[in-house]
């Protein structure tokens, strides 16, 4: 075999292993489309969305997950909006104000936050932060959608900030210095340049945190208290998609219907975080910052 | 001069995606000889010279048309495997880029992986230090990494490193650019001894150089080839208007 | 003129105190876990399994099974990272065919966990027949962290300068033998420390692993990559609400999480210390 022939199949070879990811992809709707679509023969795609009692193990069972599907949209909703302000403002905070020193702790300690695994801060919820509500608030549980909510919100801010900084550093210096020989205060440059500027990066990271958040299993495992009721009040358990599906497949009988709607959980979840994912991907791809272009 | 011939061009045009970098380039370059090619920046000159040994493949998005001959092969034909041209065409880049390697292994690295036998490096090594007027500087230093070298020592390093592949043709894109006075100076008394043995393409801004070093002169002017001919005629009489305002210094 | 710098101020004030609001966070968590956790670390704790149906003992077998689970996860997820990486940084041209895989990696890495663990279920436990097993659970863990690596190496791979590659193309060295030789090792430091980000994701990781390979309580340690293993992060998720005695044990969980944390913090802060000394020294 000669040498052009060998580089040729070497590279061919690394393509391959490049698609792997795609590949694992294709499998992961694979797998869940094969364990989780028989569910609908037993009940329909409406009623499965949109039915509001999920009672799998009643005879004859019931598998609506809408209390679910809110469980999960409101404690990354409530997440969301904690975790954005304090995410994006330590991105400033580190990219435009802090000394070098600082900025490097504060980075790192950004980055071992992330490390922290979920099953660990889920604890922290159950144990310290559930009693001290419960307590406080005079509440029937501090397992509840404020606790859940909390603790996400910690989970998504080093997606939010990491990212959101990336964005920030990406801001040409030379619009800052325009600002600046204008007579603008630091304040006024970052609130009318900098932050319009990275604006499509902070959409994605905004994004790409709540999709974090919505795909978290251990922390609403733990801490959201596991009532599959549409909530009346913030103080009120719920039952997010990842909890329910963690919590009961252990006891789902194999392809029992239960066992199959948790999987159909599975696929709506999957495809509600692809649809983050992807237009996270257009956003910065649709609106790159490019030159004066952003402004 | 043809009799002499190593490399031959071919009405060559080069586009880097939509835009021309080069037009309708034919020459020829003389064995054992030192040809220098010089104009003003954005001129070409590099870019033919990374031709030469088919660098710009690294490029995307790039396109020749016309032939390039070498030893009356068209070394752009499809059957030819690049890396074997670049085996005979060596190169010195502007910038000094050893390897992060001990100097000793900057020079083995080639010849190892081109199968020379592990018996032989230490003398080719040698020898190659030797040529390119390094070895008695680093004899002592072999196993030290390149990295500790001065810029000049670097380049007679890549230089030597170059050389240890035995190519035909040494081609060399401003090879003294990035280097001080004195270390210039030792790479120029370098290629005056290196032209007995080797075929030399300069590229160089330096009007003095080319004009110390080179026998022959190629002129270019946003792509094309204006002027080639003796580097003393070049430097004494030119033909064209364009080259003599150029190598007096009125533009570039 | 004065307004303008109060608001300044102010806007200065709320931006120090989210920095400081998210360290403090950072620093009460592992201040009140290691507080609590670090009486019931011992020595037979961490050598000798639980013993009293888990309210006694230690948890030597979560530990191992860990191990065994991380470097699993780490034989398939680095090789294949590493591999992928550089297809996208030395042989690809920028196109369609880059902006595809991409996404696709980019998609990967948005899967939820729990995701993954019922792909785990549907596919290596169930489809492939592996059963709940350290290798169900390994391969799920790798394939979750390998966008982690791939992002890591690319970067790394990225950061070897051209010259490198140029100064070995033009010796008549081929492209292949330039990228094993020159690129891989310069850029292997940083492929590295960067993974190991992912593998300390790896290591904590609780829902991968509950369908794929976790076990509620095992005596006997694993003999073959078939086995289950029990495995720290969700020994503490049933020590904590589903053990016989929740109240009783909390030492025994804070214990755990204190053990949990400091390997996975461990292996991330030497990462990170790596990285900073890596990046002033660089020679190029």
């Amino acid at each position: 075999m000669n040498r052009q022939t060998k580089e040729i199949i070497i590279k061919y070879i690394f393509f391959l292993f490049a698609l792997v990811s795609v590949i694992v992809l294709g499998l992961i709707v694979f797998s869940l489309f094969r364990e989780g679509l028989p569910i609908f023969g037993k009940v329909s795609v409406k009623d499965f969305i949109f039915g509001m009692e999920w009672y799998p193990t009643y005879d004859p069972p019931s598998f609506g997950i809408f209390p679910l599907i809110v469980g999960s949209l409101i404690v990354t909703l409530l997440a969301t909006v904690i975790a954005v302000p304090l995410g994006v403002m330590a991105a400033i905070y580190i990219a435009e104000i802090a000394p070098q020193a600082i900025k490097e702790i504060l980075k790192s300690v950004i980055e071992l936050l992330a490390g922290l695994p979920s099953v660990v801060l889920g604890f922290f919820g159950m144990v310290i932060v559930a009693p001290w509500l419960q307590d406080t608030f005079d509440l029937p549980t501090g397992l509840n959608i404020v606790n859940a909510s909390v603790i996400l919100a910690l989970m998504a801010i080093p997606t939010i900030s990491s990212i959101s900084e990336d964005a920030l550093y990406a801001v040409p210096r030379e619009y800052k210095e325009a600002s600046y020989a204008l007579g603008a205060t630091k304040f006024e440059t970052i609130v009318q340049v900098i932050l319009p500027a990275a604006m499509s990066g902070i959409s994605t990271a905004v994004m790409l945190g709540m999709a974090r958040a919505i795909g978290e299993t251990m922390v609403v495992l733990m801490v959201a208290g596991g009532a599959a009721a549409i909530p009346e009040s913030l103080f009120d358990s719920v039952r997010p998609m990842p909890a329910s599906i963690a919590a009961e497949m252990g006891e789902a009988p194999f392809r029992s219907g239960h066992y199959q709607a948790l999987f159909a959980i599975g696929i709506v979840l999957f495809f509600l975080t692809l649809f983050f994912n992807l237009f996270a991907d257009y956003v910065s791809h649709k609106f790159r910052q490019i030159g004066s272009g952003t402004l | 001069m043809e009799t002499n011939t190593i490399i031959k061009l071919k009405d060559v045009n080069f586009y880097y995606g939509q835009s021309r970098a080069l037009t309708d380039i034919s020459m020829t370059f003389g064995k054992n000889k030192v040809t220098a090619l010089i104009g003003p920046s954005g001129c070409g000159k590099s870019t033919l010279l990374r031709l030469l040994n088919r660098m710009n493949d690294l490029i995307d998005g790039t396109r020749v048309e016309g032939e390039i001959l070498f030893e009356d092969k068209n070394i752009y034909a499809p059957d030819i495997d690049p890396v074997e041209i670049r085996r005979k065409i060596g190169m010195v880049f502007q910038k000094p880029n050893p390897f992060p390697k001990t100097i000793y292994n900057n020079i083995a690295y080639g010849p190892k992986l081109t199968g020379v036998k592990a018996g032989d490096l230490d003398a080719l090594v040698e020898q190659s230090l030797k040529q390119s007027v390094l070895w008695d500087e680093v004899k002592d230093i072999l196993n030290k990494s390149a990295m500790n070298l001065s810029g000049g020592q670097q380049q007679r390093l890549c230089i030597a490193r170059a050389l240890a592949m035995k190519p035909d043709i040494l081609l060399m894109d401003e090879p003294t650019s990035a280097l001080d006075p004195i270390s210039t100076a030792k790479i120029e008394e370098l290629i005056e001894e290196l032209k007995k043995h080797y075929t030399i393409i300069i590229v160089t801004h330096n009007m003095q150089q080319a004009a110390r070093i080179s026998d022959e002169t190629a002129f270019f002017y946003i792509g094309n080839l204006v002027e080639y001919n003796k580097t003393e005629k070049i430097f004494t009489k030119p033909d064209v208007k364009q080259t003599e305002d150029y190598i007096t210094g009125r533009f570039g | 003129m004065k307004w303008r710098y109060l608001k300044q101020q102010i806007f200065f004030g709320l931006v120090r105190a989210s920095a400081l609001i998210v360290t403090l966070a950072l620093g009460g968590i592992i201040f009140y876990i290691a507080y609590n956790g670090i009486g019931a670390i011992s020595w037979d704790f961490i050598t000798k399994p639980p013993t009293d149906s888990m309210t006694k003992g230690g948890i030597m077998p979560a530990i191992l099974g860990t191990i065994y689970l991380t470097v699993g996860a780490i034989a398939i997820g680095l090789p294949l990272g590493i591999a992928s990486a550089i297809y996208l940084t030395e042989y690809a041209k920028q196109g369609r065919i880059i902006r595809f895989l991409k996404v696709g990696i980019n998609c990967l890495a948005g899967v939820p966990s729990v995701v993954f663990g019922l792909f785990g279920l549907g596919f290596f436990v169930i489809f492939l027949k592996f059963g709940s097993s350290i290798l169900s659970g390994s391969l799920t863990l790798g394939f979750l962290i390998l966008p982690t690596i791939i992002g890591a190496s690319e970067e790394a791979l990225k950061s070897v300068p051209q010259t490198f590659r140029e100064a070995s193309l033009s010796l008549g060295v081929s492209k292949w033998q330039t990228t094993y030789r020159i690129v891989l090792p310069n850029a292997l430091p940083g492929i590295l420390t960067g993974s190991i980000l992912g593998i300390g994701r790896a290591a904590g990781e609780t829902a991968p692993i509950m369908f794929t390979a976790a076990a509620y309580f095992t005596t006997k340690l694993p003999g073959s990559v078939f086995d289950e293993v029990m495995a720290l992060p969700y020994h503490i998720y049933v020590l904590a609400t589903a053990g016989t005695n929740i109240e009783a044990t909390r030492p025994i969980q804070f214990g755990t999480v204190l053990v949990l944390v400091a390997v996975v913090l461990g292996i991330d802060l030497v990462a990170i210390v790596v990285r900073s000394y890596m990046r002033r020294n660089k020679r190029w």
